[in-house]
């Protein structure tokens, strides 16, 4: 058994510390590793997309697991005193009960607190002594206990349950009636069932959310420069095509925003508007360079045969709700083909393409999808808030110095992300140097 | 072929080709960018482009073209709809939204519209106000039947009322008055100056009526008409709304002032997308004039013509 390669996820997340080996797929020799490594995968699934993980694990195991990898996702600034725990706890390797975790004291004095802030909120709310901007803000946190405030309730009563039946279960056996006894042991079964259930929704409803995750995205491709042949553009549309499948196994909507396809087949760039749930949360890691490493079956550069490199991008912009971007119709400047001239009667185009210019940013986007000429400046503002949105989100995010390492929306990064080597079959990502075997599959 | 296209230098002609979504023939679809077209499709292809060599407007080669989400068939000389309409149809849609009175005793605002064309306005705002009703009025046999089609393609034929009339004629619409009067008049008319019909593009010169373009020496002709006969049709406080020349609104503006007889006011302008005033908003203030048939301008001949 070797372990050959040690390797930390980045800082957004817990350290989480998985030995796994980079010839085979996942041979593992005893079932504690094993878990450690269901467990990271199946936290990377949503990273993972269409592309499934080859893995020789006893199946079980999965299942258990389930439960314990919302501890994983924790952020280190947001909730210190969970990470303490799971470091205090674990140095090297983690509890994975989360009934352990349960019982820690720390963590039962957090609920209760939270469980005390809830109930002062309520009195308060009730007393409407509170002006309106207060209000507002202290029925959102309100909101945002009442769940957590729920589940720590139905704990509570639960572990009560429990008490009381471990008692007569006591007394019951003093009398020696075995069937009662029974009939007590199994309704203590399901209570502890019921609990551990309870405790791992807690834990998700601790874990703070990221902000955007529940968005709809504009997802766009664009293709890279090459010194030659069409690579990158065949490359494009296999991605993009790779995404619009994505979409529909997943259930969400796809509409198409905009698709310039190249002069050979390929594409050159493309923009769609993917909405469904929580469609931000599983697209936000896709955002950055892919590259690409094969020898070309299609188009231009399969003349010959020898491997090529070539490179696309993708931006994933998170789509705000109306309220949160507003565009004053007075800083756009629209153009159109229609501009010229007197228009209406006196002209008849087909060119419904139309130009919008974000005067005080200096943003442009553009239209020409769609024949009508409103649709397409409706689809222009839409992408056009989504980029005033982006940008409001980087301000925030140097604001807040975040250490999280999002590679979004900036295509000046030189640095690859991701690199899909057909030749040797495997897939590369570089910010978790991440491996996964046999493409075809993928 | 790409030699004749260069000849002409028909810049439009390869986005035109790329904007037939519905069309039989192409698609936006990725996947028929790759398989070669079939002979048959090389063929239709090859028609459709000789048509377009030929400067007949894509609306008329396709058949068909979409207004206000609408698809509608077009047929040569009949006019094809502009895009600025739609934001005719807009604004009339937003001012009944917020003008209660503007229903009629059966629900819906009684609308007519003069030169309904291919029926876009007429048939948008049906669709868009489902209790309407609308009398479509036009001078010109081939809009009447396509504006009929139009309707039936649409199922609209209950709610409209289509009739050939030309407002220019004396009396000629007297007996719109049968269906009451009404709460809008809408229209785009012909409104271009007549000195410039001469600079329009081949493509509108020699596919689409001058009729329903020429508006006479100030484009004003047949605005004019509508306005003089509108206060007659009117109810209390209805309201006109036109499209018309960015030159327009202010010597709409003077003409009204020089008729107060007819107690119009103009109540607003508004632009389209590209910032021109293309729009206007009149409204009859006074009450409702006396029995019309005793005070008609023109003598009603023995027969109603139409």
């Amino acid at each position: 058994m070797n372990w050959t390669r040690f390797l930390e996820a980045p800082s957004s997340f817990c350290i989480c510390r998985v030995d796994f080996f980079s010839d085979c797929v996942y041979y593992v020799s005893d079932a504690e590793m094993n878990r450690h490594l269901c467990a990271w995968l199946f936290r990377h699934s949503s990273l993972n997309g269409a592309r499934q993980c080859h893995l020789h694990p006893q199946s079980h195991q999965f299942t258990q697991i389930h439960l314990d990898t919302r501890l994983w996702i924790f952020r280190q600034n947001r909730t210190p005193i969970l990470h303490h725990l799971l470091n205090k706890n674990c140095p090297r390797r983690y509890c994975h009960q989360s009934k352990m975790l349960w019982k820690h004291k720390a963590l039962q004095k957090y609920m209760e607190d939270l469980n005390k802030e809830y109930r002062t909120l309520d009195e308060c709310l009730q007393r409407m002594s509170v002006n309106e901007g207060d209000r507002k803000s202290l029925n959102r946190r309100h909101a945002e206990l009442a769940p957590l405030a729920a589940i720590y309730q139905e704990i509570q009563e639960a572990e009560q349950a429990i008490e009381e039946l471990d008692s007569m279960c006591k007394s019951l056996n003093k009398q020696d009636e075995k069937q009662l006894q029974e009939l007590a042991l199994e309704e203590r079964q399901t209570i502890a069932q019921k609990i551990n259930m309870l405790y791992s929704e807690l834990f998700q409803s601790l874990v703070p959310k990221e902000k955007y995750d529940k968005n709809d995205v504009i997802l766009e491709v664009t293709s890279g420069r090459t010194t030659g042949g069409d690579i990158c553009q065949q490359f494009t549309r296999e991605i993009f095509d790779m995404y619009q499948n994505y979409s529909s196994y997943k259930n969400w909507k796809f509409e198409l925003l905009n698709y310039t396809p190249a002069d050979y087949g390929g594409l050159h760039h493309a923009a769609a508007r993917i909405s469904g749930d929580s469609v931000y949360k599983h697209l936000k890691y896709e955002g950055g360079i892919h590259r690409v490493q094969r020898i070309p079956e299609v188009g231009l550069s399969s003349r010959m045969q020898r491997i090529h490199t070539g490179t696309m991008s993708v931006i994933v912009l998170p789509q705000p709700d109306e309220v949160d971007v507003k565009v004053d119709p007075k800083d756009l400047r629209i153009d159109t083909f229609r501009a010229k001239g007197a228009g209406g009667q006196h002209v008849n185009t087909t060119d419904s393409a139309v130009r919008l210019v974000h005067i005080p940013t200096g943003l442009v986007v553009e239209c020409q999808q769609e024949r009508s000429q409103i649709k397409n400046k409706e689809i222009a503002l839409r992408v056009l808030r989504a980029r005033l949105y982006q940008q409001i989100i980087e301000k925030d995010k140097c604001q807040q110095q975040s250490t999280r390492k999002l590679q979004v929306g900036t295509r000046a990064q030189s640095e690859r992300i991701r690199t899909y080597n057909f030749t040797q079959d495997r897939v590369t990502d570089h910010r978790i140097a991440y491996e996964v075997r046999d493409i075809k599959v993928i | 072929m790409p030699q004749t296209w260069s000849a002409t230098g028909l810049q439009s002609l390869r986005r035109g080709a790329s904007l037939r979504p519905r069309h039989p023939f192409q698609s936006l679809r990725p996947v028929l960018w790759t398989q070669p077209l079939t002979p048959r499709q090389l063929q239709c292809v090859q028609e459709l482009s000789s048509r377009r060599l030929q400067r007949m407007p894509v609306q008329y080669i396709l058949g068909e073209w979409d207004f206000q989400g609408l698809s509608l068939k077009m047929v040569p000389p009949v006019f094809i709809p502009r895009p600025e309409t739609e934001e005719l149809v807009e604004w009339v849609l937003e001012e009944v939204a917020q003008s209660p009175c503007a229903m009629g005793a059966q629900g819906g605002p009684l609308i007519l519209e003069v030169g309904c064309g291919s029926g876009a306005i007429a048939l948008s705002l049906l669709s868009q106000l489902p209790q309407s009703r609308v009398i479509a009025v036009d001078k010109g046999e081939a809009a009447i039947c396509l504006t009929q089609e139009n309707a039936q393609r649409l199922q609209l034929l209950d709610r409209i009322q289509i009739v050939p009339l030309d407002v220019t004629l004396e009396g000629s619409w007297a007996h719109l008055l049968t269906w009451g009067p009404m709460d809008l008049v809408v229209s785009n008319p012909p409104y271009i100056f007549h000195r410039d019909m001469e600079q329009l593009a081949p493509e509108i010169r020699s596919y689409e009526d001058p009729l329903a373009l020429d508006g006479g020496e100030e484009g004003m002709d047949i605005i004019t008409y509508i306005l003089a006969l509108a206060p007659w049709l009117l109810k209390d406080s209805g309201s006109i709304f036109l499209e018309v020349d960015p030159r327009h609104p202010e010597l709409v503006g003077s003409w009204l002032q020089s008729r107060p007889d007819l107690s119009l006011d103009l109540v607003a302008v508004r632009r389209d997308f590209c910032g021109r005033s293309r729009f206007l908003h009149i409204r009859r203030s006074g009450a409702q004039r006396g029995c019309p048939a005793d005070a008609w301008p023109w003598p009603l001949p023995a027969r109603v013509p139409g």
